[in-house]
């Protein structure tokens, strides 16, 4: 049929199907702001203005919008020039991933027009459709309240750092940051950070420009021709053999290309975990098995014409399966009888497997034995966390195809191109050198994406089809059928003397890695990295062993197993604090690790080589000044307050404070590793081409700041090009917090290479010793004055004289991995009624060294801060007896709205940590451990009860309260 | 999705009946389509918009409030006469994007058993006036949420809601915009009686007594088991009842 709309003001005559949705119909016509997020309407990510409000496309049909208006934000600004809206939303730091930018954007507009000075409660409820997942909704709000001033004629000013005084040293500042506006990062002086140009100032994304236009940019914003379409079969069952398989009446469906299953595609065995060489063992997957092993396992994938004929060919599959008992439990799982999920051959590496037990960790420090035996009082608790996914907005998908060369190309939202390469290449039967992966924008990954998830089948397809071949999961497959965060049975045994010091800590972990390994060992190392690190104690014990059951795969998830632990290990050194009637902050204070102390643990839980003669040493800390800036924000004395504790006129209500203390670590020490390239371009701008993957984080920027803070030019004149397997220097990924420390370094080297031959370049032509000579401006300097600019010194040295490319390249690995410090502080409320948790506040007081780019920086914590609420307070996977997810949709899995949130306060703390590019740590992963255990402590606070698994879902509180002897 | 086979746009309600009645063609009216077109599975059907019909209109006639229903509940929550339980009721459900264009109609067609604002409706006794092969009917909100009227191949033109008294309600939910575990909404008329009914005791919305708590017999599913939301039920009725005192606010 066709539809008549105005499209951006332009009369257009559109074809659709009747069953098309409005998203669908956009897409294809190239409007490619228009995204999805899931079918159903809830991610907001497809919204498009129809008569002037806000619709979710995916939930329109097409035909619905015949004789009416249609916006995109294509339809905005022309080239090269932006809307006061996109102004805004770049100006604020309000885009993160930008995958859902462009509805933002339009939802913006509609309130704008009817109302130029609205409150914050309707910029919310305008935003509400919109789900992100990275910003916290911070940065948003407060870029429609600059759009506001902008569009009624206000000068708007450029966003600056505010600089607090700290309250536990001298340094000038702002002493009562309450009036500080909210869009300004609030940062933490330190006297020992050097003055810099680019380094520490709130620069514009490079990206932005891209994002806010809704330019394409993503995996999906291309058109190929001939392009097929995959769906993959996922098992109904639990556990299951595949008996027999016929695929005959798929094939013979007109439209239908190839049908792959384990019968006709090469039984090669891997591990999926997006890792460094060799991966860890076991290798317990393969492309398609002849066993099934969860709900949403892969049976059989299908190549046709269209979507709706690859789900059609799906059905017409005969599988014969043959129905395993299953087990979920982690600990029923390595129980005696249990049914034996991975019963084939081949299982070398895994710890026994005829157990389910894929690995067994061990670390000890001296002799925790003989350290309880010193103490003088002994505490144990045993706590449990549960499941919860990524929810990147943008599911995985990928579009593979042959190019000119014959060589296998995969345009894949991943965060692990070098690692996917590598990791494909066998699978597929193909040499490295014959595949390319191309890492475009992502739209969150959150740990989701560093993995080898889907390219092995679109790679597989094409080489059966010789066709372009796309995959996108569905949000419920992104769900079930991806990566999820471990669940975990956690039982920390803490001995403590008469002085209140901890003499004995020892941390017993079974942890469910579902039906497969992937990042098992090393999530579950992490757990024991961080459970024994925050403390202090001469006696430590780890042990873990990491089960396999049939549920759905964890993965890596921003904060890879300290989430988990940081959980534990706060509610019990909280609940240990008040058993010996020591003030809870007091107690960490008396037993954390400060600068000098050793990361003791760390050399037998280290991913890379062992290297047990190397202890790393706790090289900078900020946390003292965490928890006073944090104490003071979220006004720490009312906890003691009973007015306040329990409102007189709400006699439902109690009132409560809870405070975490969070350590993280910088990268995977001896093992990550960045690469950078940098080269000069006739005007004197650099082209830098980094392996690293920017997921929204910012990467590309700070990597962009760093660079041009050490080459003397603004951020402007450095062109980022990252992540093709093909054109960039090799990088480990965006992961364990990696990319500022290691890539950073990577880049700051690259950059001082390429510094040190415009420099020579500039003494020639300024006739003057290179050690003279000065970058600033973009301008060689010699002390007496004279400067050359970097235009004649790039004509020079490419056209002129001596002829050379000026270009640097360099890598980076660290044999540190200095930690960050935060201070989590929560304000909750609890209906004792209902068991209703309603959290009134968050404020995390982070030290990450020195911020490269306050904005970003801030943005990560606000954005990991609300994703880490959703993991205590409302997030969880939940199933059927038959393992079967029961809320694989937003809405039932429930993830914070922007006309729900918190507060929010964020600081930044400052340490200049020597070992990282000008003063930095990490900041991505911090974030995501200590809201859980913050939370959980003031609802003790509120109301004196201790409730030791997540999440804080009203039945469970209620329980809890009820429980009460 | 269900698979839409054909789009219709009628202009007269005898046109939009008339194509709803053909026997050998399965076809449904479509409101705004938010929850037509996100639905799973792939039942094959025509779909009947009804966005041209006229049906768009909030009317009052003396204490009676008239909507069509095709209002969005856009809408219906900036109408100046809506009451304002039922605006705020309105208000959650869903999110801006679905507000702008799920309608009353599909609404109260729908009666998901977890709508706040049929639990409303229901409070205020509102009337439907459903068009079908013999006319139209109006019909109690109870009778066609409980079952006892089908929907199938007729339209439902308005929704009539009488104005006056006062109404509250008090939800349960994960977090303050989540979809509640329990809802309890109340509704005193000027003639002193009170109505209550719940979400996520039943199949669909209903009307409770306070003292038949204790006789529901509630779906549970993981945010709440049956007893939870039977406790839940009592804690929120009871609060209801003690916001909407008989003879109005002390
Ligand atoms: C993101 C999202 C959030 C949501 N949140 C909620 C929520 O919080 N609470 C809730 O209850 N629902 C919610 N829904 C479900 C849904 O949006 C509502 O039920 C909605 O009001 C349906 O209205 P509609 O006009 O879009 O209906 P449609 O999708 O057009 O129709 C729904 C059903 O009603 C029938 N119908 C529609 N109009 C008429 C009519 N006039 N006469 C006869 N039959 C008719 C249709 O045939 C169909 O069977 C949500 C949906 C989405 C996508
Ligand atoms: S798990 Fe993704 S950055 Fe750590």
């Amino acid at each position: 049929m066709t539809i008549t709309v105005v499209l951006n003001g332009e009369a257009r005559e559109l074809t659709c199907a009747p069953h098309e949705s409005l998203m669908a119909v956009l897409r294809r016509e190239g409007f490619y702001s228009v995204r999805f997020g899931s079918e159903t309407g809830e991610t907001g990510a497809a919204a498009v203005l129809v008569d002037g409000r806000l619709v979710s496309s995916d939930v329109m049909l097409a035909a619905q919008a015949d004789g009416h208006e249609i916006e995109t934000v294509e339809g905005l600004a022309p080239r090269m020039s932006l809307h006061p809206i996109q102004e805004a939303f770049i100006a604020t730091g309000a885009i993160q991933s930008g995958y859902s930018t462009p509805a933002m954007i339009l939802a913006a507009k509609e309130l704008l027009a009817a109302d130029p000075d609205p409150s914050e409660d309707q910029i919310r409820d305008a935003l509400s459709g919109i789900l992100d997942r990275e910003t916290g909704y911070l940065r948003p709000v407060l870029a429609v309240q600059r759009a506001a001033a902008a569009l009624r004629g206000e000068a708007v000013s450029d966003v600056e750092t505010s600089v607090v005084s700290p309250l536990t040293y001298d340094m000038d500042g702002v002493t009562d940051p309450e009036g500080i506006p909210a869009v300004s990062p609030k940062v933490v002086p330190n006297p020992e950070v050097p003055e810099t140009n680019v380094v520490g100032r709130p620069e514009i994304k490079v990206d932005a420009l891209k994002l806010a236009k809704g330019n394409p940019a993503f995996v999906d914003d291309i058109d190929m021709r001939q392009m097929l379409y995959a769906k993959v079969l996922y098992s109904p069952h639990a556990h299951a053999r595949i008996v027999a398989i016929d695929d005959s009446k798929a094939r013979s469906l007109p439209g239908v290309r190839a049908v792959l299953h384990h019968q006709n595609v090469a039984r090669v065995r891997y591990a999926s975990g997006g890792q460094s060489y060799p991966n860890p063992l076991p290798y317990d997957q393969v492309s398609f098995d002849d066993k099934v092993r969860f709900v949403g396992d892969r049976v059989a994938a299908v190549a046709a014409e269209s979507v709706e004929i690859a789900t059609e060919a799906l059905e017409l599959i005969d599988v014969t399966y043959e129905v395993l008992p299953a087990v979920f439990d982690e600990n029923e799982a390595i129980a005696e009888g249990a049914p034996v999920i991975h019963d084939e051959d081949g299982m070398d590496g895994a710890h026994d497997a005829s157990r389910n037990i894929v690995h067994h960790i061990s670390a000890d420090v001296a002799d925790v034995d003989a350290g309880f035996e010193q103490a003088d009082r002994i505490f144990e608790q045993e706590f449990r966390v549960h499941q919860v996914q990524q929810a990147p907005i943008e599911p995985h998908i990928a579009i593979a195809y042959w190019d000119s060369d014959e060589r296998l190309v995969i345009r894949t939202s991943t965060q692990v191109p070098f690692h996917v390469r590598r990791m494909v290449a066998p699978l597929l039967g193909l040499p490295i050198k014959k595949i390319r992966i191309i890492k475009p924008r992502i739209g969150g990954g959150f740990g989701a994406k560093q993995e080898m998830l889907i390219e092995d089948i679109v790679g597989h397809l094409t080489m059966a089809t010789g066709r372009p071949v796309r995959y996108e999961l569905t949000r419920q497959e992104e769900f079930v059928s991806s990566r999820t965060r471990h669940p975990q049975t956690i039982a920390y045994r803490t001995g403590v003397n008469a002085a209140g010091h901890l003499v004995a800590q020892e941390m017993k972990v079974v942890a469910n890695t579902g039906a497969y390994g992937t990042h098992g060992l090393t999530v579950q190392m992490v757990s024991g990295l961080r459970g024994l690190t925050s403390y202090k104690s001469p006696n430590k014990r780890y042990r873990c062993d990491v089960a396999y059951t049939n549920l759905p795969v964890p993965g890596a998830y921003r904060g890879y197993g300290a989430p988990q632990a940081l959980f534990a290990l706060e509610a019990h050194m909280e609940d240990v604090a008040h058993a010996l009637e020591i003030d809870p902050l007091e107690f960490r204070r008396m037993n954390w690790t400060a600068e000098g102390d050793p990361i003791d643990v760390a050399p037998q839980l280290g991913e890379g080589e062992a290297d047990t003669s190397f202890v790393p040493v706790v090289t900078s800390s900020g946390i003292e000044e965490c928890v006073a800036q944090g104490e003071r924000s979220i006004g720490w004395q009312r906890r003691l307050d009973p007015e306040w504790r329990q409102p007189s006129d709400r006699p439902n209500i109690r009132r409560g404070l809870g405070f975490a203390m969070c350590m993280h670590g910088s990268a995977i020490p001896g093992l990550d590793m960045g690469a950078a390239s940098i080269k000069i371009n006739d005007d004197g701008s650099f082209n830098m081409l980094i392996g690293a993957t920017d997921l929204g984080t910012g990467a590309d920027t700070i990597l962009g700041q760093i660079a041009a803070e050490v080459l003397g030019v603004p951020l402007d004149d450095i062109v980022v090009y990252a992540a093709d397997t093909d054109m960039t220097p090799f990088d480990t990924g965006a992961y364990a917090s990696s990319t500022t420390y290691i890539s950073g370094m990577a880049v700051k080297r690259a950059a001082e290479e390429t510094r040190r031959q415009i420099v020579d370049r500039a003494a020639l032509l300024l006739e003057e010793s290179a050690g003279a000579i000065e970058l600033r401006d973009r301008q060689a300097w010699s002390t007496d004055g004279r400067s050359v600019g970097l235009a004649e010194i790039a004509l020079s040295s490419l056209h002129q004289a001596q002829q050379h490319q000026i270009m640097g390249t360099a890598s980076y690995v660290s044999p540190e991995s200095p930690p960050p410090y935060a201070a989590q502080f929560a304000e909750v409320e609890v209906d004792v009624d209902t068991g209703q948790v309603t959290v009134q506040s968050l404020v995390m007081a982070v030290d990450c060294g020195v911020a490269i780019n306050p904005v970003t920086a801030a943005g990560q914590v606000e954005g990991g801060m609300i994703q880490a609420l959703g993991y205590g307070h409302c997030e969880e996977m939940a199933y059927d007896e038959g393992g079967r997810m029961v809320n694989a949709r937003f809405g039932p899995y429930w993830i914070y709205r922007a006309d729900e949130m918190p507060r929010i306060d964020t600081y930044l703390v400052q340490t200049m940590e020597k070992s990282g590019p000008f003063g930095a740590k990490a900041i991505a992963e911090i974030p995501k451990d200590g809201v859980a255990p913050a939370i959980r402590n003031a609802i003790a606070n509120a109301t004196g009860t201790r409730i030791n698994a997540i999440p804080f879902t009203p039945e469970r509180v209620w329980q809890a309260l009820h429980s009460k002897g | 999705m269900v698979t839409i086979r054909a789009y219709h746009r009628p202009t007269t309600l005898a046109a939009a009946l008339e194509l709803l009645a053909r026997p050998d063609v399965e076809a449904i009216p479509l409101g705004g389509g938010t929850e037509i077109n996100g639905l799973p599975g792939r039942v094959p059907s025509e779909v009947v918009d009804l966005q041209a019909l006229g049906l768009a209109d909030i009317s009052r006639d003396g204490a009676t409030l008239d909507v069509g229903s095709m209002v969005t509940l856009r809408d219906f929550i900036e109408h100046e006469w809506t009451p304002p339980l039922l605006r705020d009721l309105a208000r959650r459900e869903g999110p801006n994007t679905i507000r702008n264009v799920a309608t009353l109609g599909g609404v109260v067609a729908t009666a998901d058993p977890e709508s706040g604002l049929v639990a409303g409706l229901l409070a205020y006794s509102a009337v439907v006036s459903i068009a079908g092969a013999s006319g139209i009917e109006n019909v109690v909100l109870t009778d066609l949420v409980g079952g006892g009227k089908g929907l199938v191949g007729s339209i439902i033109t308005s929704v009539q809601i009488a104005l006056g008294g006062d109404g509250t309600f008090e939800a349960t939910a994960r977090t303050p915009a989540d979809t509640p575990i329990v809802l309890v909404a109340g509704h005193r008329s000027d003639d002193d009686s009170l109505l209550l009914a719940a979400t996520g005791v039943a199949a669909t919305p209903v009307l409770i007594e306070p003292d038949g708590i204790e006789d529901l017999r509630p779906p549970p599913d993981f945010r709440g088991s049956a007893d939870y939301r039977r406790h839940l039920a009592g804690v929120l009725a009871a609060r209801v009842v003690g916001r909407l005192p008989e003879g109005g606010p002390a």
